[in-house]
């Protein structure tokens, strides 16, 4: 018999490997350092929490929060397409706080730093995912298609264009290919898949507020695709694993509750900074980040 | 109302002004973007708090000792990462991903030892506003703005006639030929970190004693510092305190039309736009 | 097949390109040639779309093409190599030619229902490619570990795979072996007998003279001769630009 804990863990794995799965479609094969992905994954959930909560079913959420999102990252790939590796991220990153001031201070549509609470959980054609093993089930089929879908693009002819993006972008341009719109398509996907992930997260947890999808929550989802490696989709499952896993960790030392706060943050820094100096392509990349 | 605004704004633009132009000496020499300056600026308002407020010492004495803590920090910052990244010939973006690490870092151990809630130095205790025509303006905000304006004009001066100034600039123009005269980039870049937090050590008494501590404020305070430094040229240290000054206009005349939350998202809007039409800024030079 | 004229191009005080105009006649290799700082890549970067001229005009088979973007020109018919290496460094020697051949692989929801997959065709191609230049053992090896002279064949051959009507070659051989050499300028003749269009930019004078049907021969950003390979080499002012007064 699995533990609550465990069926938890397993949610929250599910969730960050959509999410991370996502932004490694962007940075790992595409080349952009996108610091504006979680607020994607912030669209998402708001969007399908205030739809399903004004009586919308939960399909047509989880896919309007996918394609809210979706729209989101297209439109941003048009002003930042000629900024590359720091500048594109840190242009990403004030799109990132944007959207967050917009969830904390238009009061009328998010309630504001309250939050929204009571989002039901998930009812697909009369059954309700009440239980969390049985949303369990739910995430991992949704995260299996996704993993699939994503799989599929990158092992693609499409996947290949994206690639060469990364690696020269010019040399694509000059074969006659047509950068922004390929660039635009993958912030597109990417930011669809963080949309559906913030879906989930929403409707696990039934209460979000804007203090979920600051930009430091964009941390470890960095962290485990560069620690997978980038452009390896297996490297970012060994990364969600590891990165949500490790920091459970510290509960058991008897840490107190105000202590593991920041303890996961700083263990987070120590692997950042560990893993960037002496191991940079993490344990399965195939490339480096410019 | 106007006065008071104006005022706020020059209060604002100090206060960025001096996060802006240490942060701004770190890139130009460096060439990239230390994010992790905020958290020297946090660190600085922690340790006079630790000092002066904890240990019960001196407060001049608590304040220098504030101040050289935050420079050895910025060094301690460039010796353990930046310098192991560079050497392994790390691009921007990497060295940008490392300086999120290390304010973050920082922060959580700002956060570990001591704790959430909102810390006061007790220095100047509540300061009964001065009355300048319809406006009102604390002894201590005054202090704020000369000790800012004289460190803009130290800073300019350290850079156009001090040998270390010239030697920063030759390092930021061309490392290569620095190097070739004789010039060790890698000591210059040391004492840019030194320099440069030393600014930020000054900005984090001051901004201490004129808001309170919490953990984070050193993200938001180098968010603006480094759109400041954006909008007014970076790499150009007047560049940095002119946009600072913009900034801080545009933040609360602004919020003078929308509601005072958006304040922040007026910076990030602002930054998009130099972005955009004026990435160098508007003292910068094209790339 | 392309016209270039009063062409302009200064960066602030630099007058790079400077009333430039010359003529590339269909079917037949010429060569860019002139000292450092001529402004033959600055031609070579305006022809193909990656800047903008200040003024004048660039036309291909009669459309002006001078201020339109790289990958629409690319399109018309512009294959460009480059005068350092842009291969893609993480993807195979075949990922990387696969590319060349057309724009379907941007189709998105085509190459998702699995309806642009690499057919018998293409692989033909680049077997043949690679065979021609004793690359083949390569074909699935990362472009980015072979040496600096494999990388350039690899490089021409995506060049040539790139549907084209006219091939701009920016220093082929730089930095290649003699016997490379040979090779390479053995594969633009055969080229230009199969009614290939190629301007070259090179500075191995005797490889050039070698191919070349016609030379021009540029200096502070103009044309200062243009002839065939034995009346440049006489030339007074061609000397006089290489060599100074």
């Amino acid at each position: 018999m699995f533990s609550a804990y465990l069926i938890h863990l397993l949610i929250l794995i599910c969730i960050y490997l959509i999410l991370s799965l996502a932004l490694q479609l962007a940075i790992g094969y595409t080349g952009l350092v996108n610091f504006g992905h979680i607020a994607f994954f912030g669209v998402g959930a708001y969007t399908s929490a205030l739809l399903v909560l004004n009586g919308w079913p939960f399909w047509a959420g989880f896919l309007s929060a996918g394609i809210l999102s979706a729209l989101f990252g297209f439109l941003i790939s048009w002003p930042t397409n000629k900024f590359k590796g720091d500048y594109l991220a840190l242009a990403t990153m004030g799109f990132s706080f944007v959207v967050y001031a917009v969830l904390l201070n238009w009061t009328d549509l998010t309630n504001g730093p309250l939050g929204i609470p009571g989002i039901p959980k998930p009812q697909i054609l009369g059954f309700s995912f009440i239980d969390n093993s049985d949303f369990l089930v739910l995430a991992i089929g949704i995260t299996i298609i996704s993993y699939l879908i994503i799989k599929r693009i990158t092992v693609s002819q499409f996947g290949k264009v994206l690639e060469a993006i990364r690696d020269d972008e010019l040399a694509v341009k000059v074969l006659g290919k047509d950068t922004l719109k390929m660039k635009s398509y993958a912030l597109a996907i990417s930011a669809f898949f963080a949309g559906i992930a913030g879906s989930l997260y929403a409707h696990y947890l039934t209460y979000i507020d804007p203090s979920s999808f600051a930009i430091m929550e964009l941390v470890p989802v960095l962290l485990i695709v560069i620690v997978g490696g980038l452009a390896s989709l297996e490297g970012t499952i060994l990364g969600t694993f590891l990165i949500i896993l490790i920091p459970e960790a510290l509960r058991f030392v008897g840490f107190s509750s105000s202590i593991v706060g920041p303890m996961r943050q700083i263990l987070y820094a120590l692997i950042l900074l560990l893993i960037l100096i002496y191991k940079p392509r993490g344990f399965y990349g195939k490339v480096d980040l410019e | 109302m106007f006065l008071q605004i104006l005022i706020n704004s020059l209060i604002a633009g100090a206060i960025y002004g001096l996060v802006a132009s240490g942060f701004s000496l770190i890139y130009s020499t460096n060439k990239f973007v230390h994010f992790a300056h905020g958290a020297t600026v946090a660190f600085s308002g922690y340790m006079l708090y630790f000092f002066f407020g904890m240990l019960g010492l001196n407060f001049g004495f608590s304040v220098i000792l504030a101040i050289l803590f935050a420079g050895a920090l910025g060094i301690l910052m460039n010796i353990l990462v930046y310098k192991q990244l560079r050497s392994r010939r790390a691009g921007n973006a990497i060295l940008l991903i490392a300086s999120f690490g290390i304010l973050i870092l920082v922060e959580s151990l700002i956060l570990l030892f001591f704790g959430a809630d909102v810390k006061t130095i007790d220095y100047i205790a509540v300061s009964r506003g001065l009355s300048f025509y319809s406006a009102i303006i604390t002894p201590l905000q005054i202090v704020i703005i000369i000790v800012s304006v004289i460190l803009f004009i130290l800073l300019m001066l350290l850079m156009k006639k001090t040998r270390l100034g010239k030697a920063m600039r030759a390092v930021s123009d061309n490392k290569d030929v620095a190097e070739i005269v004789g010039i060790s980039a890698e000591s210059i870049y040391n004492w840019s970190f030194f320099v440069g937090s030393l600014i930020a050590g000054v900005a984090g008494v001051l901004i201490g004693l004129e808001q309170n501590l919490e953990p984070t404020m050193g993200t938001s305070l180098i968010i603006k510092g480094f759109i400041a430094a954006i909008i007014g040229g970076i790499g150009s240290a007047p560049g940095a305190i002119l946009g600072a000054f913009l900034l801080g206009f545009a933040e609360n005349f602004g919020i003078w039309y929308l509601p005072s939350g958006y304040k922040d998202a007026i910076a990030f809007v602002l930054l998009f736009i130099f972005l955009l039409f004026r990435p160098q800024g508007i003292l910068g030079k094209k790339k | 097949m392309l016209k270039l004229k009063n062409l302009k191009k200064h960066f602030g005080g630099v007058k790079a390109v400077d009333n430039c105009s010359f003529e590339i006649g269909k079917g037949m290799i010429t060569a860019l040639i002139g000292p450092n700082g001529a402004g033959k890549s600055t031609v070579f970067n305006l022809v193909s779309g990656i800047i903008n001229p200040d003024d004048g005009q660039i036309f291909l088979n009669g459309t002006d093409i001078a201020n339109l973007p790289p990958e629409t020109i690319a399109r018309l018919g512009v294959s460009r190599l480059f005068q350092q290496s842009r291969l893609f460094k993480n993807l195979t020697v075949k990922e990387n030619l696969l590319l060349a051949f057309d724009g379907e692989d941007t189709k998105f929801l085509k190459n998702f229902l699995g309806l642009n997959k690499v057919n018998k065709e293409k692989e033909e191609i680049i077997e043949h490619w690679l065979k021609k230049v004793e690359l083949e053992r390569f074909k699935n090896h990362i472009a980015g570990d072979l040496s600096y002279g494999q990388k350039r064949l690899i490089e021409i051959i995506r060049a040539i795979i790139n549907p084209h009507s006219f091939l701009m070659l920016d220093e082929p051989v730089a930095g290649v072996n003699p016997k490379l050499r040979k090779e390479i300028a053995a594969m633009l003749l055969e080229l230009k007998k199969s009614g290939e269009t190629i301007l070259l930019i090179e500075h191995d004078m005797d490889f050039t003279f070698g191919v070349a049907d016609k030379i021009i021969v540029m200096a502070k950003g103009t044309v200062i001769a243009e002839g065939q390979p034995k009346q440049i080499r006489e030339n007074k002012d061609v000397l006089e630009a290489y060599f100074g007064e």
